[in-house]
């Protein structure tokens, strides 16, 4: 297999993108998108997880004995949770109330299992610490959009600056949540189902020039 | 086109009927003409306006969407069948005269794009559009859907638009929270006269003439909302240990009139056979009354919409034999 910095990118962030279509962390994501900044931290949280954890994997990768690879995940994936608790709990003890029982929930995060079983149990440590850093940045771009969505039709504001008075409260409850959560899976299908026709017309009028060329 | 025309596939049942979607649908707007004319009088201009931006908004924005798929105008009004005046007319039939015109916009837009045409259009649709705009609307105006409901009366009409909320809370809500039996009498109750509430709610003796119009024109059997009322208004006596006096106020307050006729006999969202019908119906009463009393609130419409949630499985699970069917004989093996 062969892997490219352009392609972990590109996976992370847009074709593999961790919430919009692998639909994997979605109790964070429905749960913290209430508000965009929540979706910030609870991204950079994951990140840090991700990454550190991805590293960790990937240079045991051969160390660990298949039979007993995914409780060993966890108690490393669990390490690195522990740490961001203990320093948000200490830094930042409002946003440690905030994120409240979804932090210590990362652990069983699916993104994080998934990458280090897909991802960082096969290759090497740059290109798995690569992977964690744009599944991460993907993961914070949706949970971030997803709650500037919701908090400017739910409360009327975006990043907790107050735009009006008008807002629906639906978009604010859980029901909402699911909602926007559809509604941004089916918006990125579509727009990612517009590019990929687009590039294959590009890849056939590019073959067709080429044939041209070659005949003259 | 032609070769669609030849081909033409659809799902069971293959009933052929002279009916067709839009002349059921007029029906149904004719029959809640009774409603939407008895609340204009007792609500005055106001609940016309609100009547006719439901309406719009949720015709506009039918129409909207199948442009937006790439329909043409005149395929557009040749398809039009009037399912979206029905939800537009509901909606705003089923909220309360205080409320400003964006709730029943906002609730008509939510209820036709997103519960009917985003799963595929009219009969296509998982539970009712308009009990889910309703809903919509509750979740997101709280705090003005449940408050400040207006008394109607009869000189609503000539005062030029000014109101004062008479009463904070419905009869139903007073009757829940109070735990006992209404000020008002049921005569009341039925005409509407000094009862706070919806739009279309208030009046129940035009929502009996319009349930009975659609009754004898064969488009709802009119023992469903029967046994829908009367479960809930059996249930509500049970509940109040065995007090008869309980029975009426119970079925003529709030909007269980309007959603037993009109709501929950939605063709789409109802069981396809007789025994499922009389399941749903049932349990939708013993839903409605169970979390009248536990929330103390008004839950018609919730009711109707978590059930409209079981209808697939009602359909699953009661099957009528067909015609000629025999048992087979289990042989020990699959």
């Amino acid at each position: 297999m062969k892997t490219s910095f352009k392609k972990i990118a590109t996976d992370g962030v847009i074709t593999n993108n961790p919430t919009l279509k692998l639909v994997l962390g979605t109790c964070p994501t429905l749960a913290l998108t209430t508000l965009a900044m929540n979706g910030i931290y609870m991204g950079l949280a994951v990140t840090f997880v991700l990454i550190c954890s991805n590293v960790i994997i990937s240079l045991l990768r051969k160390l660990i004995p298949n039979q007993v690879r995914i409780p060993a995940f966890v108690l490393i994936i669990a390490t690195f949770v522990t740490i961001v608790r203990l320093v948000l709990d200490k830094l930042l003890p409002d946003l440690y109330e905030a994120l409240g029982l979804y932090l210590p929930l990362i652990v069983v995060n699916c993104i994080i299992l998934a990458r280090a079983e897909s991802f960082a149990s096969k290759n090497g440590v740059i290109y798995s610490a690569c992977d964690g850093l744009f599944m991460g940045i993907g993961f914070t771009l949706a949970l971030t959009l997803m709650g500037a969505f919701r908090e400017l039709l739910g409360s009327g504001a975006i990043f907790g600056t107050k735009l009006w008075d008008f807002s629906i409260g639906f978009f604010a409850s859980s029901a909402g949540a699911f909602f926007t959560y559809g509604l941004f899976i089916a918006l990125f299908a579509f727009f990612s189902s517009l590019i990929s026709k687009h590039n294959k017309k590009k890849a056939n009028a590019k073959s067709v020039n080429s044939c041209i060329k070659e005949a003259e | 086109m032609a070769n669609n025309n030849l081909l033409t596939f659809s799902s069971s049942p293959h009933v052929k009927s002279p009916k067709t979607t839009r002349q059921i649908m007029i029906h149904v707007c004719i029959a809640l003409l009774p409603a939407l004319i008895m609340g204009v009088i007792y609500f005055g201009l106001n609940a016309l306006l609100l009547t006719v931006v439901s309406v719009l908004s949720a015709v506009l924005s039918e129409g909207v969407y199948l442009l937006a798929t790439g329909k043409s105008v005149r395929e557009i009004i040749n398809q039009f069948d009037f399912t979206s005046c029905v939800t537009g007319l509901l909606i705003a039939l089923s909220i309360g005269v205080q409320c400003p015109v964006y709730i029943p916009a906002l609730a008509s837009v939510f209820a036709i794009i997103v519960v009917k045409m985003i799963f595929g259009g009219t009969g296509k649709n998982l539970v009712n559009p308009a009990v889910t705009g309703r809903v919509f609307a509750f979740m997101s105006f709280t705090s003005i859907m449940a408050s400040g409901w207006i008394a109607p009366s009869i000189n609503a009409l000539f005062s030029g638009g000014s109101y004062d909320p008479v009463s904070g809370a419905t009869v139903l809500t007073q009757m829940l929270s109070s735990n006992a039996l209404p000020s008002l009498s049921n005569w009341d109750l039925l005409l509407g006269t000094g009862v706070a509430g919806c739009i279309g709610e208030t009046c129940k003796v035009a929502l009996i003439v319009g349930g009975i119009y659609l009754a004898v024109m064969g488009i709802i059997n009119i023992l469903y909302p029967a046994i829908y009322i009367a479960t809930a208004g059996l249930f509500a006596v049970v509940l109040n240990n065995f007090q008869f006096t309980y029975f009426l106020p119970s079925i003529l307050s709030g909007g269980l009139m309007l959603g037993a006729i009109f709501m929950a006999t939605d063709y789409t969202t109802t069981p396809n056979t007789t025994l499922g019908n009389v399941i749903y119906f049932i349990v939708l009463g013993l839903v409605t009354t169970g979390l009248r009393i536990a929330t103390g609130i008004e839950v018609v419409s919730f009711a109707i919409l978590l059930m409209n949630l079981f209808v697939p499985l009602i359909d699953k699970f009661v099957i009528n034999t067909p015609f000629g069917f025999v048992k087979p004989k289990n042989r020990g093996c699959k």
